[in-house]
C-alpha cells in the first residue's frame, strides 16, 4: 500500500521535526514548511493526504492558509488538522467552513496527532469506499 | 371767645345804652321843663302860680317851652316807650344772646367735652399705635435680623452653588442634568466638548436638541434614549457603556433625582472615558493569549521530544542526544521568556536588583552574536559587527545590557527577511559623556505612526505581527532598563521596506559616577 503523505507545516522547526519523525516512523511520507506560503505551493505541489499546520505563525497564518487550500480546486478536499496554543482560537462555525477535522492543543503529543491523523484518513477511506 | 362774643354783644348792647341814656336824660330835662310850666300854669290860680303863669302867658319863650316841653314829653314818652321797648328788646336780646351764649357755651363745653373726650381717645389711639409701633418695632427688628441672616445663608448658598458649578466643570468626566421634562439643567465644559454645545448657554434646551446627531453618531442617539428610559423606568442608577464615533467608548452612570416627595425631579448622567481603559484591557488579553501562546511552544517541544523518547522513537544515540538537547533548549527558551515577564514587573516596581560593574559594551556585544549567530545564519542574514576598540567604557549591570543587546539582536534578525544584513556600531561621544550602541538592520521597517510605540508595553507593529511572534516586551525591557536602571537613552530610526535602527546610550564610566555609585 502507497505511503499516505502528510504535509507538516508550522513556524517551530522542532514541533515539525518531531512530527516528522513520529509520522515517518509509522510509515508516512511527510513533507514539511515553515510558513503559511511556503505550505499553499507544496500543497498544490504534493497534493499531500492530509495536512498538519500550525494556527500562528509568519508571512501566512494557518487560517489564512487553509482558506487558500479550500479555495484551491486540487487541494480543497485535503483534511486539515490544526495545531493551536490558543483556547478558542477557532469557532465551530469557522471549523465547520474551513472544514477542519481536527483540532490539537499545543503542547500536543505526538502520539496523538498519530493517533488522530489514522482515525482522519480511516475515515476518509470509507466515505470514499462508500462514494 | 365765649365769654368774648357776649362781651361784644353785650357791649353793643351796653354802647346803644349808654346812647339812649343821652337821649333818656335830655327827655327828662325836656320834661321837666315841660312839667314846671304846667305846674306854673296850673298854679296859676295862685298868685304865685298866676305870676308864673302870667310869666307864661307873657312870654313866648315860656310857650315855647310849653311847646317843646310838651313835644319832648310827647317825643320822650314815645323814645321811652321805645327804648323801654329797645331795652325790653335788648333785654330780651341780651336774655336771648345770653341764653344764646349760655347755648353756645353749653354748645362749646359739649363740644369741648367731645373734643376732650376725643382727644382722650385720640390719646388713647395714641398710645395704642405706639404700644402697637413699639411691637411692630421689634418684630420688623428681627424680621431685619432674619432678612439679614437670609442674605447671609443666600450669599452662603450662592458660593456653595458657584463651588459646587466649579467643581462639577473641573471634572474631566461629562456630567449632564437634566430634569423631569428632559430639558438641560446643568452640564460641565466636558460634556459641552463632547456633544458640541455651549454647555453654559444651553439651560432649559432639550436634551436631544443638544445632543442629538443628524450626522448618525449612533451613540449620541443611544445615550438620548438611554436617559429617557433610565426617567421612564424610575431607575435609581444603571450603567452602560456606549460607543460613539470616533471609536471612544464611553461608561455611562445614569441616577435619577427623587424630591421630598419621592417623584423624580432630574437625572444626572455622568460619562467616563474608558476608551484607553478598554485598548489597555484589549492589549492585556491580547499579551495575556501571546504568552500563553509563546510560553506553551516551547513547553510543546519539551513535551513532545519527552514523549518520543519514553515511546522509544528516538533509533539511536545520536537521535536521543538531539532529543535531550531540544529539551534543553527549549526549557531555556522558556525561562527566558518567563525571566523577560518578571524581569519587567520587577523593573516597573522597583523591586529589581542592580549590581553595576565597569564594562565593554564591545565585548558584550561579541558574546551576544555568538548565541543568536545560528538563528542568523538559518535565514542567511550577514552581520557586520565592529571591532572593540574601548574597554571598561560603561558602570552597568551585565546581565541587564546583555539582556538589551539579546533582544535588539533577535529582533533584527527576526524582521530581516532572508538574505538581508544587520550591522552593529558602538561609539563613545566624549563630548556627550556617553557610549551609544546601534543596530541597523534592512528589515521590514516600521510606519511612521507606530515608531513612537515600539517601546511600549505588549504593543506589537501591527503590520509587522505576521513576520514574527514576539511578546511585545522585549522592546519594553530595553527601555525600562536603560532609561530607568541605568539613566541612559533608547532610540529608534525607520523606514518601511528599507529597515530599522535601533540603539541605546549609556553614561561613560567616570570616576565621579563609579565613586558617586560606590
Amino acid at each position: 500500500m502507497a505511503e499516505k503523505k502528510v504535509l507538516v507545516v508550522d513556524d517551530e522547526i522542532h514541533i515539525v521535526y518531531v512530527a516528522a519523525i513520529k509520522l515517518r516512523n509509522n510509515g508516512y511520507e511527510v513533507v514539511t514548511a515553515t510558513n503559511g506560503a511556503e505550505a499553499f505551493e507544496l500543497a498544490c505541489a504534493e497534493k499531500p493526504d492530509i495536512i498538519v499546520t500550525d494556527f500562528q505563525m509568519p508571512v501566512m497564518t494557518g487560517l489564512e492558509f487553509v482558506e487558500k487550500i479550500r479555495q484551491n480546486e486540487e487541494t480543497k478536499d485535503i483534511p486539515v488538522i490544526l495545531l493551536t496554543a490558543r483556547s478558542f482560537a477557532i469557532s465551530k462555525e469557522q471549523e465547520q467552513d474551513l472544514q477542519i477535522s481536527g483540532c490539537l492543543s499545543k503542547p500536543f503529543s505526538p502520539r496523538e496527532l498519530l493517533e488522530n491523523i489514522e482515525d482522519i484518513l480511516y475515515q476518509r477511506a470509507v466515505v470514499n469506499r462508500e462514494a | 371767645m365765649l365769654r368774648g362774643l357776649c362781651g361784644k354783644k353785650l357791649g353793643a348792647v351796653g354802647l346803644k345804652f349808654r346812647r339812649d341814656l343821652y337821649v333818656i336824660v335830655t327827655g327828662i330835662v325836656a320834661v321837666s321843663l315841660f312839667i314846671g310850666a304846667l305846674a306854673g300854669w296850673l298854679d296859676a290860680g295862685t298868685e304865685e302860680g298866676w305870676r308864673f303863669a302870667g310869666y307864661v302867658q307873657r312870654a313866648p319863650l315860656v310857650l315855647v317851652c310849653y311847646v317843646v316841653g310838651a313835644v319832648g314829653v310827647i317825643w320822650l314818652g314815645w323814645y321811652w316807650l321805645k327804648l323801654a321797648g329797645g331795652t325790653t328788646s335788648i333785654a330780651r336780646r341780651l336774655k336771648k344772646e345770653t341764653a344764646d351764649c349760655r347755648l353756645s357755651i353749653a354748645d362749646c363745653k359739649s363740644k369741648i367735652g367731645n373734643r376732650k373726650s376725643k382727644i382722650s381717645k385720640v390719646d388713647k389711639l395714641s398710645e395704642a399705635i405706639a404700644e402697637r409701633i413699639d411691637s411692630y418695632s421689634s418684630v420688623i427688628g428681627e424680621l431685619e435680623k432674619q432678612i439679614e441672616d437670609l442674605q447671609i445663608q443666600i450669599q452662603l448658598t450662592q458660593r456653595q452653588k458657584r463651588n459646587i458649578e466649579a467643581i462639577i466643570y473641573s471634572i474631566r468626566d461629562a456630567v449632564i442634568v437634566i430634569d423631569e421634562f428632559d430639558r438641560l439643567l446643568m452640564a460641565n465644559e466636558a460634556a459641552g466638548r463632547l456633544f458640541n454645545f455651549d454647555f453654559r448657554s444651553s439651560q432649559r434646551k432639550p436634551i436631544d436638541e443638544l445632543v442629538f446627531s443628524e450626522e448618525g453618531d449612533a451613540g449620541k442617539n443611544e445615550f438620548v434614549d438611554f436617559l429617557r428610559q433610565s426617567r421612564q423606568s424610575k431607575v435609581r442608577a444603571t450603567r452602560r457603556e456606549i460607543e460613539f464615533s470616533g471609536a471612544r467608548t464611553f461608561d455611562c452612570i445614569v441616577s435619577c433625582v427623587y424630591d421630598e416627595r419621592g417623584q423624580i425631579c432630574g437625572v444626572v448622567a455622568v460619562l467616563h472615558d474608558i476608551t484607553r481603559e478598554k485598548e489597555i484591557s484589549q492589549m492585556k488579553n491580547d499579551f495575556v493569549s501571546q504568552v500563553s501562546h509563546e510560553l506553551k511552544t516551547p513547553l510543546a517541544s519539551i513535551s513532545a521530544y519527552s514523549e518520543m523518547l519514553l515511546d522509544g522513537e528516538a533509533k539511536d544515540g545520536r537521535m536521543r542526544k538531539e532529543f535531550y538537547s531540544v529539551i534543553q533548549s527549549q526549557a531555556q527558551r522558556l525561562n527566558r521568556l518567563i525571566e523577560d515577564i518578571l524581569n519587567t514587573s520587577r523593573i516597573e516596581s522597583g523591586l529589581i536588583k542592580v549590581e553595576r560593574a565597569p564594562l565593554s559594551l564591545a565585548i558584550l556585544i561579541e558574546e551576544q552574536l555568538q548565541m543568536i549567530k545560528s538563528y542568523a545564519e538559518e535565514k542567511n542574514i550577514e552581520i557586520i559587527a565592529q571591532k572593540p576598540i574601548v574597554f571598561n567604557q560603561v558602570y552597568a549591570d551585565k546581565d541587564m545590557i546583555s539582556q538589551v543587546i539579546v533582544n535588539l539582536l533577535s529582533n533584527a534578525v527576526k524582521y530581516t527577511p532572508g538574505g538581508g544584513s544587520i550591522k552593529i556600531e558602538t561609539e563613545v561621544d566624549e563630548t556627550a559623556d556617553i557610549a551609544r550602541v546601534s543596530i541597523t538592520d534592512t528589515g521590514v521597517g516600521i510606519p511612521e505612526d507606530e515608531i513612537e510605540h515600539v517601546f511600549d508595553k505588549f504593543y506589537r507593529v501591527g503590520a509587522n505581527e505576521s513576520c514574527a511572534k514576539g511578546t511585545g516586551l522585549g522592546l519594553n525591557l530595553v527601555k525600562q532598563i536603560i532609561e530607568k536602571v541605568h539613566d541612559g537613552r533608547v532610540f529608534v530610526a525607520s523606514e518601511p521596506g528599507v529597515g530599522s535602527t535601533f540603539g541605546f546610550e549609556l553614561p561613560l564610566a567616570t570616576r565621579g559616577a563609579v565613586e558617586a555609585v560606590v
